[in-house]
């Protein structure tokens, strides 16, 4: 009896450790291709994945595949858990050849090996000048490569509901200064109504304004991460916001993009939306009863400097793993330059282009009939042209964002403040590098 | 793989030789060929992945080279214990996880056990309407369910609050202080009917002659109910307590729903939310040892409270 | 007089009982109240009318844009649930019956070592087996394939449990034994006499794993990329995340949660009948 019992713990002890080698081969072995991947165009038909978040690719996509018949892309939409997804993708080998990255987490996928280098590909370097440059900059990782191409950025401006101000009488704030003021006056006049909503769930949002106010977060020298996510800059805009929620000028129950803001809004109880360019959309196609109410008009500034900051906006990456470089490049640059896709991208879902040519567009320069016929990417082509181009983000920016997030939850629920989010930020940033083994030290 | 599994019942089914084991039983042949069919997914998709979590949890990540690097992973010994236990997030997850079992689970199992006993006195008509209706929200999953709730509880489109509001009341279901008992809210509305069933069946069960007795003493319903039925049916309320724990430490999909109206549930809300997250920026081999010292207090706590009822009632 | 106190009190009681019942049957009944006439509303009506008043009947063209969007994902979705739910929990049934029957008939060593270790895997949180099994199965290919999902869901230690405890109470030995006097073999045995026994029984035990394989949404959600492969909960969450973006979906999420409990809610009801006999075997033994 006892052998039949320790033959059988044998075999399941020598299952597990086999499987457990066998899975061990395939995630422990990521390695950094820091020598550029060969660029070689394959024979016959290939097939190519694309994983994105942006509505209506499919058809920007099909429009490729008509005109292609030899090098056919599959799009997938991972909007719900975008890098969640990708990062699963990874750990299995099965990326696709090309997916969307956003700009903050293209040093957290390489640290994690994620890419694949195309600058063999003669096309991919030459793309360079076609885009807005600080874009360039951070897919190239400072010029190191070519990780990923641009695809959209979103300058932020600020969605004014111009018919509330003209009603109470309140001048449209050029300064953030004169955005706090004229909060109170809004409130004083319609106690139901709100200046906006400050998600805390929302870190990108926060650290698009924290860029507008040239906060660096991240440095690399004497071979460290600098890390300067708690600054002085940062804690100006973080104590700023914190006045504002705690006077209750602005709500803080209310997730961007929800179902339940769209019904704020609709409900006339927000009067501004602190917003990039591609949210252009989201209020044309969920409150199509608005159109002619609202106006865009730039950035509240700091004082004398006038910059504006980025929220969003994306990359497609070349992932590794990825068969069909060459084709890779092709597609990418195509979907990425070409006037006809763009314009799609453009309409479809609402993207703001990196290339400079689609800042072009015929559709970009004329006025849009739900803001009143304003002329509004001229606000966002000019606000694009006053951002810090010298911001980078960090290795672990993911599980940063989530611990910014959670502290200023917290801080909008009354415990502790926003500047604290920030030191809960900065220190969570070094103990998720040390966690990855990544040399950091806090900053100056 | 699949040689992998010839060879585990192959080994399994060794002992065909020896005709009669014990006496009484078939041959272990006919014995494997009954028992493999579901130990083998349960050896490879239970025991196995069990294993693989362990031995993650014994390595940490390491790095060479450069601002980027390339990392791979080490033997770390006891590492990531210690960081999971030196994680307030770690803590602050399983305080809350604690506070919502000990409030939701006796609430709930009382409400159900109510139900239940309620269905079994004369005292009711349209038993069986009643019935069906409290049962129906088992059938709704859970991610559904928190979808519905987020509706009723979101103050731009509930009726409820609109109705509350109508009498004076601003409620807010997804504050601070309430979210936690708005997300148990939904966990008590999925499960009372299924724990109510459990303890109906057990009371139906009950020989009518137990009763007889009472009822010849003159001993009204509720003395009836809280004398000797709710004795009886103790290891069906013991049962569904363990389940409830059980459940309450796996907490995930509703708050993960709820997380998307309300930035009050944080991303380490509960422990598998923390797992997850962690998991999720990159790091699995943490994720894995939190993994595991939930299974370990899941365990605890299941065992010491049929430990703990069982010594009672043998008493 | 000791009669006409009794009927006083228990009128009271009756009306009290009555009264609680009604309140809580309110409360379980609202969110699906809710959701029928969310469902039959157009979604620009949701945040603009009362959530429990029937306004603009849009029922059917919402009903169209569900079974339409994305070239009919939905229907697939239905079919894909079926697959997982309903073929998953029948197989896991067979399983479940076969080693249960197995642990309560036959004497063999290591029986009590064996059902202590799937006892044991009764309380394994499932959700934490999610990701070493997606790492697993990445090894092995499986990620992203029907299998990834329905490999994992035919393990039910819960109905091995059940199974056990039905088919010692449910089987008498002597039928066994007789069957096996009458020469045929444990397999003929197991399915001419005991299957039939344990029929009710097995019923319950499918309906339970049907329930835990339903109510899974972890697990696809980490082992599917294909969209066409998820189950109807996953792809409603995914949908749930993605409706600021998308127009109309909200209305979508909405109908297609409708649309996918309704049939369950009216198969539960019907089979109700083996849920009770099921749980009482199950919970006193």
């Amino acid at each position: 009896m006892s052998s039949t019992v320790t033959r059988t713990r044998v075999a399941v002890a020598a299952a597990t450790a086999g499987i457990v080698v066998l899975a061990g081969c395939s995630s422990s072995g990521s390695s950094d291709n820091a020598s550029a991947a060969s660029c070689e165009p394959t024979k016959g038909k290939v097939t190519l994945q694309y994983w994105n978040t942006v509505p209506g690719m499919d058809k920007v996509v099909a429009l490729w595949n008509k005109r292609h018949p030899d090098v056919q892309v599959e799009t997938k939409n991972i909007s719900n858990d975008q890098y969640g997804t990708l990062g699963n993708a990874l750990k299995a080998g099965k990326a696709p050849d090309l997916a969307q990255v956003g700009y903050d987490e293209l040093p957290n996928l390489r640290t994690q090996s994620a890419f694949v280098d195309a600058s063999a590909c003669t096309a991919a370097g030459a793309a360079k000048s076609k885009f807005v440059p600080w874009t360039w900059s951070q897919t190239s990782f400072g010029g190191t490569g070519v990780f990923a191409i641009p695809q959209d950025t979103g300058p932020m401006a600020l969605y004014v509901r111009s018919d509330l101000f003209k009603k109470y009488g309140v001048a449209v704030p050029t300064t953030w200064d004169e955005y706090a003021t004229a909060a109170e006056k809004l409130h004083k006049a319609d106690p139901n109504l709100d200046m906006t909503f400050f998600d805390p769930n929302n870190a990108e949002w926060f650290n698009g304004l924290l860029w507008q106010n040239d906060a660096r977060m991240y440095g690399y020298s004497g071979d460290k991460w600098q890390v300067t996510v708690d600054s002085a800059q940062s804690r100006q805009v973080a104590g700023y916001w914190q006045k504002l929620i705690s006077e209750k000028v602005v709500r803080t129950d209310l997730a961007h993009g929800s179902t339940q803001m769209y019904a704020a809004y609709q409900k006339d109880r927000l009067a501004t939306y602190v917003g990039a360019a591609w949210g252009y959309s989201m209020f044309r196609d969920n409150l199509p009863e608005q159109a002619g109410k609202w106006s865009i008009v730039p950035m509240p500034t700091w004082g004398a400097n006038g910059s504006s900051g980025d929220w969003g906006g994306s990359t497609v990456a070349f992932m590794k793993g990825g068969r069909h470089l060459y084709e890779s490049v092709e597609f990418n640059t195509w979907l990425n330059t070409d006037p006809d896709a763009l314009a799609m991208e453009n309409k479809l879902g609402g993207l703001y282009p990196a290339a400079t040519a689609g800042l072009e567009l015929p559709a970009l320069k004329q006025g849009v009939p739900y803001y009143a016929d304003e002329k509004i990417f001229d606000v966002f082509a000019d606000a694009s042209r006053k951002i810090d181009t010298s911001f980078s983000w960090g290795p672990t920016q993911k599980t940063v964002n989530l611990a910014l997030q959670d502290a200023m939850a917290k801080a909008a629920a009354g415990d502790g403040s926003l500047t604290d989010a920030l030191a809960t930020a900065q220190s969570a940033a070094l103990k998720s590098m040390k966690d990855q083994a990544i040399p950091a030290t806090a900053g100056k | 793989m699949t040689d992998l599994a010839t060879r585990t019942a192959g080994v399994a089914a060794t002992p065909v030789r020896r005709r009669r084991i014990d006496g009484g039983g078939p041959r272990a042949g006919t014995v494997a060929a009954f028992v493999t069919p579901f130990f083998l997914p349960f050896l490879l998709f239970y025991l196995v992945p069990v294993g693989y979590a362990l031995w993650q949890s014994f390595r940490v990540v390491r790095r060479s080279g450069g601002q980027y690097g390339t990392s791979y992973t080490a033997f770390g010994g006891f590492e990531q214990y210690g960081e999971v236990l030196r994680n307030t997030e770690f803590w602050s997850s399983i305080g809350r996880i604690g506070l919502f079992g000990i409030v939701q689970v006796p609430v709930m199992l009382f409400v159900a056990l109510i139900i239940a006993l309620l269905l079994d006195t004369p005292l009711l008509r349209a038993k069986g309407f009643f019935r069906i209706v409290a049962f129906m929200p088992y059938a709704v999953p859970g991610v559904i369910a928190a979808i519905m709730w987020s509706y009723l509880y979101s103050p731009q489109l509930s009726p409820v609050v609109d109705l509350l509001n109508g009498v004076g009341l601003h409620p807010d279901f997804l504050g601070p202080g309430a979210v936690l008992w708005s997300a148990a809210n939904v966990s008590t509305w999925l499960w009372t009917g299924y724990n109510m069933l459990i303890m109906f069946s057990a009371l139906q069960s009950i020989p009518q002659e137990l009763y007889e007795a009472a009822k010849i003493d003159g001993a009204s319903d509720w003395t009836t109910a809280w004398r000797i039925k709710v004795p009886i049916i103790a290891p069906s309320i013991v049962l569904t307590t363990v389940f409830s724990i059980i459940g309450t430490l796996q907490l995930y999909a509703e708050p993960a729903v709820l997380r998307q109206i309300s930035s009050n549930i944080s991303s380490t809300f509960t422990p598998n939310m923390l797992a997850y997250t962690v998991a999720s920026g990159n790091n699995y081999q943490q994720a894995a040892a939190i993994s595991v010292v939930i299974a370990v207090i899941t365990f605890v706590l299941s065992f010491g409270f049929m430990r703990l009822t069982s010594r009672k009632a043998g008493l | 007089m000791n009669n006409l106190t009794t009927t006083r009190e228990s009128r009271a009681g009756r009306t009290a009982a009555m009264g609680l019942m009604l309140l809580l049957a309110v409360y379980f009944l609202l969110p699906v109240y809710f959701l029928v006439v969310a469902a039959t509303k157009p979604q620009g009506d949701l945040a603009a009318t009362n959530g429990l008043v029937f306004s603009h009947f849009d029922l059917f063209e919402n009903l169209h844009v569900l079974f339409t969007r994305s070239d009919g994902v939905f229907g697939r979705w239905a079919l894909n649930t079926v697959v997982y739910a309903v073929l998953g929990a029948a197989t896991g049934t067979l399983i479940s019956a076969l080693c249960g029957y197995a642990l309560a008939k036959f004497r063999f060593r290591g029986r009590e070592f064996l059902f202590s270790v799937i006892l044991g895997g009764v309380l394994v949180p499932t959700t934490a087996l999610a990701l070493p099994l997606f790492l697993l199965f990445s090894a092995t290919g499986l990620v992203n394939t029907y299998l990834a999902v329905f490999l994992p869901s035919i393990v039910s230690p819960f109905g091995v449990y059940l199974a056990r405890i039905f088919a010692g109470a449910s089987v008498p030995q002597e039928l066994i034994e007789s069957a096996r006097l009458d020469g045929a073999g444990e397999f003929r045995t197991f399915f001419s006499v005991a299957f039939r026994l344990m029929t009710p029984a097995l019923v319950t035990i499918f309906l339970f794993q049907f329930v835990a394989i339903w109510n899974n949404f972890f697990l696809p959600m980490v082992m599917l990329q294909k969209e066409s492969l998820f189950p109807i909960t996953l792809g409603l969450y995914e949908w749930n995340g993605q409706t600021a973006r998308a127009p109309l979906l909200q209305e979508s999420v909405i109908t297609g949660s409708l649309v996918s409990i309704l049939p369950v809610i009216v198969v539960f009801i019907l089979l109700q009948r083996f849920w009770r006999t099921g749980l009482a075997a199950g919970s006193l033994k």
